[in-house]
């Protein structure tokens, strides 16, 4: 065991920086993308992690990466099986009540099953002005590789031509930038967590991904460079039993993250789709930025989606989710399995067997979340290998 | 039962002598081989199944061994073997009773599958292929190739033929991508059997996939005649014999002899039940523990002329054009935005639908989350309904074949 055990109870910072708070603010009530919208920027929401934003973003849009903010899903249960993914049912259910009417269209890609006929029934369903599915490669051949990039070169145009603006290189290089200081800012961040004492909390960490992607990038990169001095110089969170890793994939649940550090652990490290999986590996800014876009995309080592000839599609996450317990020193591990996660469903037994050095408490997530179910296990969990 | 609802005399084809006789010169071709010291090659459906002719190979198929253990009652113990390892139970069963038989043989009803010495997945269904093609690679510690295809769209195709897949058009981008992985896929096969592609074998290859072919777009042509002419408990098989044994001589003879029956059942107006009552749509992966379901709409009147799962399997192959043909095979309304639904249901006009039954696969994100929206497009374009039924492929417990009996009464009480 490698963590500080210092108290029984986790006492998170003293002075709280509020960034995470309002960038949360920012996702729960969409209200930079309304103001965007009301400024005549158009709104594309995306499906996966999958889809390149600077394309989007180049284009003088804003990707927004769609998460639900449904709690149940009465209504996407009746256009989908129940037994699906939450991110699935709630992504429909919101597009069903008209939540997301500030969209001007839907982009996925064929990452997995799930997504891919999610892209099909959210267009079937909810109607959109402009929608693409990006066809993906699954093996990161040379072949693949140039696909995918005349794949997105494709999609740009699509894109532009629907947005009625000229696609522009160098706009689009710009935006590669962008985002690629948006990935070194929240590399950053992801920094602070895993000292000793760290300097911000799982469930805070969230909320900073999550207000990600409710703001254009720029607007993201400078909120985060106001606070980042003040977020270095809090006092940091000392008290905690238990060093944690989140492993899954597209959960969000900032609730759970919460009653899991409010139980004396500490999340140190994750490799979810919507946190750190969501921001890295950084995009080489040659000159030829579709290519570079194909080779960071098709490389995401937090998904599974592609591999390298011949080398198994779990090793590269398999691999990165060691390298994050190494770097964050965590000492055990929490895996949030939505149960209808098709990604997760398939490498949940070789990741358990990889780590089979830790302790592992796998969590069984359905929507909606209930707390009470969960606590007694994490609890128990925290007091068998935690201080 | 309803009172009106009495069981009719049942007249199927007789395709079950045929599958018999297709499993064993099937059966007898892998012995031969395997004597031979042919590599084997574990495939999955869509795959181009005339490169197993071509190149000699023992082919091994998870789908077609799970279905089987379905139907012998293995694949329940087989499915807990892989939720006991970790694995999600929402996957699909024909995963989860695979790795059972990896990894517990003796659960496994015999003759279990060959060893591998390759694994070809493909993404012209699903992604569950490349993943179960990955996950069985390891485990067995052999290679692994993966032939990529697009999810279509109208914008890529056109409007596309709902029986023969015949698209308007494909984009080149595309078309040539997918060329490309199918010659990556001959390159890998040449690798594994240390031998170059013979050109004549495969012309001859897709002569016989072509013949075989335009037989198989004939039956399912046919079932769609009036009365309908045939079980589903026999169509439903088609699907082995067009995804595993297009391109060999044996399902080539099957087909003949099943086109013949069918042909001579319509020229006769012969069904297969003397009084046909609704004429129902099927579609989902057939439950393959239950299969006597059929039987029994069908003995109260209900019979299937078209099953779309079934038709999804079939496509024409042209010999000419065997690249064009291996891509084609993946174009059917399961691998594409749902728009290309309504191709297919409009092929499906000339059969006379009075309603739909769907299995719903659990598991199975392909088939599963397009049900609705095919439920919702029968009803707009064809006025019929639909009765969706919870039917995971291999796991008769999820499925109580009494409940779909009644649920299948009722449906068919509110058809009158």
């Amino acid at each position: 065991m490698r963590s500080k055990r210092i108290s029984n109870n986790a006492k998170h910072n003293k002075r709280k920086n509020t960034m995470p708070d309002h960038l949360y603010s920012l996702f729960l009530t969409k209200s930079k993308i309304l103001e965007y919208k009301k400024a005549g920027k158009r709104i594309i929401g995306t499906l996966c992690n999958g889809v390149p934003e600077e394309i989007i973003h180049s284009l003088g849009a804003m990707p927004t990466r769609l998460l639900g903010l449904s709690k149940t899903t009465e209504n996407a249960d009746l256009k989908l099986p129940r037994w699906l993914c939450a991110y699935a049912r709630r992504i429909l259910e919101d597009g069903l009540r008209g939540y997301l009417n500030y969209l001007d269209g839907v982009v996925g890609i064929t990452s997995d099953d799930t997504k891919m006929r999610l892209y099909s029934t959210y267009t079937f369903y909810v109607k959109n002005n402009f929608s693409y599915i990006i066809q993906m490669s699954y093996v990161r051949s040379e072949n693949s590789l140039k696909f995918f990039s005349m794949e997105l070169e494709r999609f740009a145009h699509k894109l532009s031509n629907h947005l009625l603006c000229n696609f522009n290189l160098d706009r689009l290089k710009e935006s590669i930038k962008i985002y690629n200081k948006f990935r070194l800012l929240c590399k950053e961040v992801c920094g602070l967590r895993v000292i000793d004492t760290p300097k911000i909390c799982g469930a805070d960490w969230m909320k900073i991904m999550l207000g990600s992607v409710s703001t254009l990038k720029e607007d993201f990169n400078k909120i985060v460079e106001d606070e980042l001095a003040s977020l270095k110089d809090s006092e940091g969170v000392k008290d905690y039993k238990l060093r944690v890793h989140i492993s899954g994939a597209d959960f969000y649940d900032v609730e759970l993250l919460q009653l899991i550090e409010s139980l004396g652990a500490i999340i140190v490290s994750d490799d979810l789709c919507t946190a750190t999986g969501y921001f890295s590996g950084f995009v080489n800014e040659g000159e030829e930025p579709f290519e570079d876009l194909a080779e960071r995309y098709l490389s995401c080592s937090a998904c599974t989606f592609t591999a390298h000839p011949n080398v198994s599609l779990i090793k590269d996450r398999i691999g990165f989710i060691k390298k994050e317990v190494e770097r964050s020193k965590a000492d055990a591990i929490i895996i949030l399995r939505d149960k209808g996660c098709e990604i997760y469903g398939w490498q949940c037994s070789s990741i358990m067997e990889e780590l089979q050095d830790f302790p592992v408490l796998l969590l069984d997530i359905d929507t909606p979340i209930s707390l009470e179910q969960y606590k007694t296990r994490i609890e128990a969990f925290i007091e068998s290998y935690g201080d | 039962m309803a009172i009106n609802m009495k069981m009719q005399e049942w007249n199927p084809l007789g395709y079950k002598v045929l599958y018999k006789e297709l499993f064993k010169r099937h059966l007898a071709r892998q012995e031969e081989l395997l004597k031979r010291g042919r590599p084997v090659g574990w495939f999955f459906s869509f795959h181009p199944s005339e490169l197993i002719y071509v190149f000699d190979l023992v082919s091994a198929f998870p789908e077609q061994y799970s279905a089987y253990c379905a139907a012998r009652g293995s694949s329940t113990d087989l499915i807990d073997v892989s939720l006991s390892m970790g694995y999600g139970h929402f996957l699909c069963d024909y995963f989860k009773t695979t790795i059972g038989s990896i990894v517990k043989p003796e659960k496994a009803t015999p003759p279990t599958m060959p060893k591998p010495d390759f694994i070809i997945g493909s993404r012209g269904l699903c992604i569950a292929h490349c993943e179960m093609a990955d996950v069985f690679a390891r485990f067995n510690k052999v290679p692994c190739y993966v032939v990529n295809y697009p999810y279509w769209t109208r914008d890529m195709i056109g409007r596309h033929d709902g029986f023969t897949k015949v698209p308007e058009k494909i984009d080149e981008t595309y078309f040539e991508y997918c060329v490309a992985s199918l010659e990556g896929l001959i390159d890998f096969l040449e690798g594994i059997t240390g031998e170059k592609m013979s050109e004549d074998k495969f012309k001859d290859v897709f002569r016989v996939a072509e013949d075989t072919s335009k037989l198989l777009l004939e039956i399912i042509r046919l079932m769609m005649s009036k009365p309908t002419p045939g079980s589903q408990r026999e169509i439903c098989d088609l699907v082995f014999v067009a995804f595993f044994a297009l391109g060999s001589m044996y399902a080539y003879d099957f087909a003949r002899e099943a086109y013949n029956l069918i042909r001579d059942r319509v020229k006769n107006g012969v069904g297969v039940v003397p009084n046909e009552r609704y004429r129902l749509l099927t579609f989902g992966i057939m439950p393959w523990h239950s299969l006597t379901l059929y039987e029994y709409c069908e003995r109260l009147g209900a019979t299937f002329p078209a099953n779309l799962y079934v038709n999804e399997s079939v496509h024409l192959v042209e010999a000419d054009k065997p690249f064009e043909s291996m891509v084609r095979r993946t174009i059917h309304f399961t691998n594409a935005d749902y728009e290309m639904i309504y191709d297919v249901v409009e092929g499906l006009k000339e059969a006379d639908l009075d309603g739909a039954i769907l299995f719903e696969n659990t598991g199975c994100r392909v088939t599963s989350m397009i049900i609705k929206p095919l439920a919702d497009i029968l009803e707009e374009e064809l006025g019929i309904p639909s009765l969706i039924i919870e039917a995971p492929q291999c796991d008769p417990r999820i499925m109580s074949l009494d409940r779909a009996k009644m649920q299948i009464e009722a449906f068919l009480e509110t058809l009158k």
